[in-house]
């Protein structure tokens, strides 16, 4: 118990304030034996695989003791990792992100969500009143208002895919940094920006609503690794196997979701089981029956066994140095270690 | 003109404070109220004044003020009541202003009042640079720039050290030698009644009545030349006091 | 212990002990000093600076102060300075004149009428804990998201402690200076202007000392809206950075900005309040 030295312990309590802070539940317990980890996970439904994994006991298969804890926003959990109080979380490609990697606290192990055609994905939205003013393809958004969460976000990065992609720069829109996705969806109803993304059972309910029109989807934009699993540095050199039984157990998850919830016509039976495992972990507040559409809905494309874009890492890390918003000394090497997972292209 | 308290009486809540009480300011007189502490000196007072209205009875003027009083009943208080942020002529030019008495009228009044008061090196110093007596002439003088009346002061020398009292009390013979004016004066203090007073009215403890009323003939410019008549004069009111002083004294440890 | 039984005062006095008095004064009165602070920030400073240059205190938890200053110094000379402080200090300035004077206003009026009294009282007990930020989906509906809501934002955190220290301020003027101008038959208006508003004004000083503060709290809250620039936009971005430097030379300039309107104040006592005793 009492292993560490004192310069780690000291680090380690004070991140574990830093991240206690935004902690919605679970409690602190020390990792003491090689296999008891820590997983940090968002209640969303593309985290389904660190539930199914944990329900169905794949981890265990690996000999790995799970705990799951459970947070607000990703950024904590990167913050979580680099202090050592957590293991594994999932994340998107952020600013705060890649200035952890710079500073060597974290690694890119595998991917997870990417847009892929045929798939929920993010969803180009605009207001009601820009689209009758005009506003109705993505090309379009030159000159007008977007709304995202932070500048460095991944809502950031998918108004700099559409400018690149039609010609333009963001430069040429005018970012509204919201904070919370409730207010991004606030300001578009009421027409006070002009257009955001946002995930698809979100998306579907606003344009059924006649709240906003969906005017493209990010996924035909190209390829685009949207998250990623990650864990600390220090997992990927000291504790290797830990790390690959993680995966293994890990890419369980993502292909008994895959193969369900990509296709949830096939087997309808099997469909109402996993939405019943994922509904113990997402919208816990509302009733099966109300949260049933929303999980399938959100049912976004997972990498198969994990596999990493590291083209389109490389790429997003370029635009994010680009626009000065990831330190100029990260480079692929030090943010991906791709020892753990497949590479794709 | 004169002012006559008739028939007053007053309570507040259930505590009756003033019964009846009936008596006459002369123009021209200082009259001396006293009695022992709570038995109501300071509330009538403010009813002479207008500050507050009595349950029962009238204060009544009788014949009009002078038509140059700018503020015919006007108050000299015990802590001075000077504010704090104005300097000495500021303080003045204050209870000119809202009469529309500015600039050079203003003035004349205020280099008037400093030099009656002996104030006149004083005009720019602020409140906190004053000595208590001093303050004090600045609040007699800030009442003589409205003309008033009748001077109402409540236990005006109270909150000062005795030797500071006896010159006060020398400057307000003075100027009453020479201005004759009006002033209803409260104290506790014997040797003041019989210093500034014509007549000193005495009440009893609470609820205030009219226990005695004594003329004072000697003339204010003699009095100091008699003191034994003085010191008779001091005797004869300090045993009216003597009991109702006791017997309030108990009374307030009884409550 | 001398025995109490036998008589010691056949001693002569040139036998007894002669001692000064033991003195048992002082101390309880910290005098300000001009020499502590400096040595006491440039020890912290340094001690910081060989904490982050030996690596005892990791980068990921505090940078050193040299690379702050740095990131400080790259904000000034990029120009972006400027645009950070012109954009907070105007929302600073819009916010806390409005907040100043509605307080003012609403505040003086619960300080002198029964029935505003009776309503501003308990509003204000009920929407001054409420933080702002809680409220800030609510701004963006009512003043959208551009210069409306964040100055809306410094102006209700300003308005509420200003009301209470108005009224709280009118309700400590000397009543005696109020009764001596009723018995000079002063006017109602002049009364208000002539002796109770400079008798609120200690009170009102202070309480401009802390809803500046307050103003300053809520800039990056007020920023959190759309703001492309702003000192609080800087901070937060830094924050989604995990940019500690920038991080750290943000928070360094709110706090100058908080020192430099404590000066202020600090100078407006002196030069208003020099009556005071
Ligand atoms: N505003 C008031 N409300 C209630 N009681 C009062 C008020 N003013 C004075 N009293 C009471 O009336 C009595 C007379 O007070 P006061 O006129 O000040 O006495 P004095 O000036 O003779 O010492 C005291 O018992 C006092 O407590
Ligand atoms: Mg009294």
């Amino acid at each position: 118990m009492l292993k560490f030295n004192l310069g780690a312990m000291t680090r380690r309590s004070l991140f574990g304030a830093l991240a206690g802070a935004v902690l919605a539940s679970g409690f602190a317990g020390a990792a003491q034996a090689d296999d008891k980890i820590t997983i940090g996970a968002l209640r969303f439904t593309s985290h389904a695989p660190s539930f199914i994994a944990y329900e169905k006991g794949y981890f265990k298969e690996e000999g790995l003791d799970v705990e799951l804890k459970f947070f607000q926003a990703a950024q904590p959990v990167a913050v979580a990792i680099a202090s050592g109080d957590i293991d594994f979380g999932v994340t998107a490609m952020t600013g705060g992100f890649f200035s952890l990697a710079d500073k060597g606290a974290v690694k890119v192990i595998g991917g997870m969500m990417a847009e892929k055609q045929g798939f929920p994905g993010n969803v180009i939205l605009a207001s009601n009143a820009a689209y009758d003013a005009g506003l109705t393809t993505p090309a379009d958004l030159k000159g007008k208002s977007w709304a995202m969460t932070q500048q460095g976000s991944s809502f950031h990065y998918m108004a700099g895919l559409i400018a690149e992609k039609n010609g333009f720069t963001t430069a040429d829109m005018q970012l509204k940094a919201l904070q919370k996705v409730g207010a991004m969806i606030g300001a578009l109803k009421s027409g006070q920006v002009d257009a955001m993304a946002i995930v698809p059972h979100i998306a579907a309910g606003l344009v059924k609503g006649g709240a906003a029109k969906e005017i493209g989807r990010v996924q035909n934009l190209g390829d685009y690794q949207v998250t990623t699993i990650f864990t600390s540095t220090r997992n990927t050199e000291e504790k290797q196997d830990m790390v690959k039984r993680f995966m293994r157990a890990y890419s369980k998850g993502i292909a008994d979701y895959l193969a369900v919830m990509g296709d949830q016509k096939k087997d309808p039976a099997a469909t109402e089981a996993m939405v019943d495992l994922i509904h113990k972990y997402v919208y816990t507040d509302r009733p099966r029956e109300k949260a049933a559409p929303s999980i399938k809905a959100g049912a976004v494309y997972l990498s198969e066994g994990a596999a990493l874009n590291t083209k389109d890492i490389a790429a997003q890390l370029a635009w994010f140095q680009k626009n000065n918003l990831a330190p100029a000394s990260l480079t692929l090497e030090k943010l991906v270690d791709t020892n753990f997972a497949d590479t794709t292209n | 003109m004169d002012l006559k308290l008739d028939g007053i009486s007053h309570a507040y809540d259930a505590t009756r404070v003033l019964n009846n009480i009936d008596f006459t300011i002369k123009a021209g007189q200082i009259i001396c109220i006293i009695g022992p502490s709570g038995c109501g000196k300071s509330t009538l007072l403010r009813f002479i004044g207008g500050l507050e209205r009595p349950t029962e009875g009238q204060v009544l003027q009788i014949g009009d003020p002078p038509a140059e009083s700018l503020n015919p009943l006007t108050y000299i208080f015990q802590d001075f009541a000077l504010l704090p942020w104005r300097t000495v002529r500021g303080n003045i030019s204050l209870v000119l202003e809202d009469h529309g008495i500015r600039g050079t009228e203003a003035d004349t009044i205020i280099n008037d009042v400093l030099a009656r008061t002996k104030l006149s090196d004083f005009g720019a110093a602020l409140p906190k640079q004053l000595s208590g007596g001093m303050k004090q002439r600045v609040a007699i003088a800030r009442a003589l720039a409205v003309k008033p009346a009748c001077l109402l002061m409540d236990e005006p020398l109270s909150a000062l050290d005795s030797q500071t009292r006896e010159l006060l009390m020398d400057d307000l013979v003075d100027l009453w030698l020479k201005e004759k004016y009006t002033a209803c004066y409260v104290t506790h203090n014997l040797n003041e009644a019989v210093r500034l007073g014509h007549r000193v009215v005495v009440l009893s403890r609470r609820p205030g009545q009219v226990r005695d009323i004594v003329d004072i003939d000697i003339p204010l410019e003699d009095r100091l030349k008699h003191p034994a008549l003085l010191q008779e004069k001091q005797d004869y009111l300090w045993n009216l006091m003597r009991e109702e002083a006791r017997a309030a004294d108990l009374e307030l440890l009884d409550a | 212990m001398p025995d109490l039984d036998t008589p010691t005062t056949v001693q002569t006095p040139s036998a007894a002990a002669v001692k000064p008095v033991p003195y048992r004064g002082g101390g309880f009165a910290p005098r300000p000093s001009r020499l502590v602070a400096p040595i006491f920030f440039v020890l912290l400073f340094s001690l910081w600076e060989a904490g982050s240059r030996f690596g005892w205190i990791s980068p990921i938890v505090l940078p050193a102060p040299s690379e702050a200053f740095q990131a400080f110094m790259d904000l000034v000379n990029s120009g972006q300075l400027v645009l950070h402080l012109e954009a907070s200090l105007m929302r600073l300035a819009l916010g806390w004149v409005g907040g100043t004077v509605l307080g003012l206003a609403v505040g003086l009026a619960a300080g002198l009428f029964t029935l505003a009294r009776g309503g501003i009282v308990p509003f204000v007990a009920a929407f001054f804990p409420i933080p702002k930020i809680a409220l800030l989906p609510v701004f963006i509906i009512w003043f959208g998201i551009g210069e409306e809501s964040k100055v809306a934002t410094i102006l209700f955190g300003t308005f509420f402690p200003t009301v209470i220290a108005v009224y709280g301020g009118v309700d400590n003027v000397d009543r005696g200076l109020i009764r001596m101008g009723q018995s000079f038959n002063l006017g109602w208006w002049s009364i208000v202007r002539k002796i109770i508003l400079p008798g609120a004004l200690p009170a009102l000083l202070s309480g401009f000392r802390i809803s500046a503060s307050i103003a300053i709290i809520l800039l990056v809250a007020a920023e959190m809206i759309g703001a492309e620039y702003g000192i609080g936009a800087y901070i937060l971005l830094a924050g989604n950075l995990m940019a500690m430097d920038q991080l750290v030379a943000g928070v360094a300039i709110l706090s100058l900005l908080g020192l430099s309107v404590s000066w202020l104040i600090g100078r407006a006592e002196k030069i208003f309040l020099r009556w005071r005793a």
